[in-house]
């Protein structure tokens, strides 16, 4: 009963097909999310996972009427937009799809910067070639009803662009997406020896970090399932500061201290091999131990997920 | 009437594509191209150009991000919105800057403008410390000086030849300079600055610093703190030289203001050495490194 999630794509920033990615997918992010009692449909992200959810739809929906859905991006950097063309169902005359998202305000319309990919230098049709029915909603932070009981909240993350964090909420249960994301740091606590070095501007640094990371937490708080971004082990992190991603140790941390029910670890490094990831969530499972009733899957092509 | 309408419609249209001082564009490219961009130093170049300060401040506060709050804090900006989103937004600026050129800083000196722009939004910080105002408030009293002025910049570059006979007739005839603006062009920078405020969308008590630092007594609201705080320290730039922003003969402090401030001139001018040292700090700091 309530929502389910199934992942088509796990993997962030370029898709990595091969003998080392087999078992957890190679396929950029894409989310099916499935409310009863009558299968309504939403999709999270049209990454490189949404062409094979494509070839899914028209198996499985396709017999029962034309397909109407709504696509919500997290944002527009290339892996959460790439498949798009490929979704076989916007060749389908009678599909009628919304395509919801954040827009950076400087840059096109969300219809240019998506739709703009259908066109004659990156693909072999034109968008206003297309048969099916197309919509474009430009999203902001916010509250929208999406009829028949499902709402859904909206809340800006941290990454080189704009990104939006989904909540829906469907009789009672509460699934939320916080990817693409960086924790919010202080990024003016420098060395008191560097030029520039400002005690006011660390102290209020220090001060905002800290209230936007509250403020995500709050998105998230009491999610029956969070997926979270994990592209980076905390070493790792070490390296990667200002890219936009979280690591293992802030998501699970997070997640814990928000009340999350069930976290799932997601947007896996093309780097990232299978072993590491079966490795990395018995690792956590073992240190999470006795400490907490937070559960945590890595997040695996293909598989479905209860709310 | 119908003159100053058309004035004040050449200034809109100019407001939405102002671009940022002739004097921080080199170090903003050479920030923003670095793809290792310091954020303290993104900062810092912002802090010392108006037109950007406001541009990022707009943004923060635009329906975009609808915060409940008007922010006002450079450094919580920044980490809101993004150091790449802050880039994109100060080399847009910047690049406004150098497609329009050095040429258009016709009447006042842009050298001039920028030190007494700075010199008034460091003097408005010190009187508020000296004055143990909140530290949380302390950038907003920067801002507010750095920005007082702004109005001068569309008057001064979309109506050079009046800016020019402004300033000559606010020489000749001793007069405070927002007196031969609205001979001149019928509008004052006081007036266009609001403008321009209300464009960023910077909130009501920055509007009241640009709108009355010259009509203290004619002030009606309660940000009395902020607009006095400004206007005492722009007195003190045209008393101490550091920059010049135009006005030879500026209007007279009234004496109320230092009385309600409770600090006296003495204490201001002792800020004079720690005032220049910021504004050299900064000239280094805008000194392109090769």
């Amino acid at each position: 009963m309530g929502m389910r999630v199934t992942f088509w794509g796990v993997r962030g920033s370029i898709p990595c097909p091969g003998p080392t990615t087999v078992r957890y997918g190679g396929n950029t992010a894409c989310l099916e999310l499935r409310f009863d009692p009558d299968d309504r449909l939403v999709i999270i992200d049209a990454g490189s996972g949404i062409r094979e959810l494509g070839e899914s739809l028209l198996k499985r929906d396709l017999p029962r009427g034309p397909i109407r859905t709504r696509i919500f991006l997290s944002h527009t950097h290339w892996d959460h937009i790439m498949g798009f063309p490929f979704f076989t169902p916007i060749f389908i005359p009678g599909t009628e799809i919304e395509v919801y998202g954040p827009v950076s305000y400087e840059e096109d319309t969300l219809e240019e910067i998506v739709g703009g990919q259908l066109r004659y230098r990156y693909f072999p049709v034109r968008l206003e070639e297309l048969q099916a029915k197309l919509e474009y909603f430009q999203l902001k932070e916010g509250q929208k009803d999406l009829g028949a009981g499902l709402t859904v909240t909206t809340k800006y993350l941290n990454h080189p662009i704009l990104v939006l964090g989904y909540r829906f909420e469907y009789q009672g249960r509460v699934f939320c997406t916080a990817y693409d994301h960086e924790s919010f740091r202080n990024v003016f606590d420098v060395q008191p020896d560097q030029p520039g070095y400002d005690p006011e501007a660390v102290r209020e640094g220090e001060l905002a970090a800290k209230e936007e990371n509250e403020k995500v937490a709050r998105f998230f708080q009491g999610a029956d399932l969070l997926v979270h971004d994990t592209q980076y082990t905390a070493k790792e992190y070490q390296k990667k500061k200002g890219w936009g991603h979280s690591t293992f140790e802030w998501a699970i941390n997070a997640a814990h201290k928000a009340g999350v029910k069930h976290l799932v670890l997601f947007h896996h490094d093309p780097l990232r091999t299978d072993a590491e990831l079966a490795a990395l969530e018995r690792a956590y499972r073992k240190a999470m131990e006795g400490k907490t009733s937070l559960r945590i899957s890595v997040a695996r092509e293909g598989t479905t997920l209860e709310v | 009437m119908q003159e100053k309408e058309r004035t004040l419609a050449v200034i809109q249209g100019y407001i939405s594509r102002m671009p940022s001082l002739p004097i921080t564009v080199s170090k903003i490219l050479q920030i923003c191209n670095d793809p290792r961009t310091s954020p303290v130093d993104l900062n810092q170049v912002i802090s010392l150009d108006p037109v950007l300060m406001g541009r990022v401040m707009k943004l923060i506060n635009s329906a975009y991000y609808s915060l409940p709050n008007q922010i006002t804090s450079l450094v919580r900006a920044i980490i809101m919105l993004g150091i790449n989103t802050v880039k994109n937004l100060a080399l847009s600026t910047a690049v406004l800057g150098n497609l329009t050129g050095k040429g258009n800083f016709q009447a006042l000196n842009i050298d001039g403008f920028w030190r007494h722009s700075l010199c008034v939004g460091v003097t408005a910080k010190l009187i508020a410390i000296k004055r143990k105002r909140d530290a949380k408030q302390l950038e907003e009293y920067f801002v507010a000086g750095l920005l007082h002025d702004i109005g001068k910049i569309p008057l001064n570059n979309k109506m050079s030849a009046e800016y020019v006979e402004a300033m000559a007739l606010s020489e000749r005839e001793r007069l405070p300079l927002f007196l031969t603006e609205e001979r001149t062009m019928d509008v004052n920078h006081c007036e266009v600055g609001r403008l321009i405020l209300k464009n960023w969308n910077l909130g009501a008590v920055m509007e009241d610093v640009v709108f009355f630092h010259h009509f203290l007594e004619a002030y009606p609201g309660t940000n009395r703190d902020m607009v006095l705080t400004v206007a005492a320290a722009n007195h003190f730039a045209n008393v101490a030289q550091i920059g010049f922003s135009g006005d030879r003969f500026p209007d007279k402090l009234p004496p109320v203001v230092l009385e309600e401030l409770g600090i006296s001139f003495d204490d201001i001018e002792a800020m004079e050495a720690g005032v220049s040292r910021e504004i050299e700090k900064a000239k280094i700091f805008l000194k392109v490194s090769e």
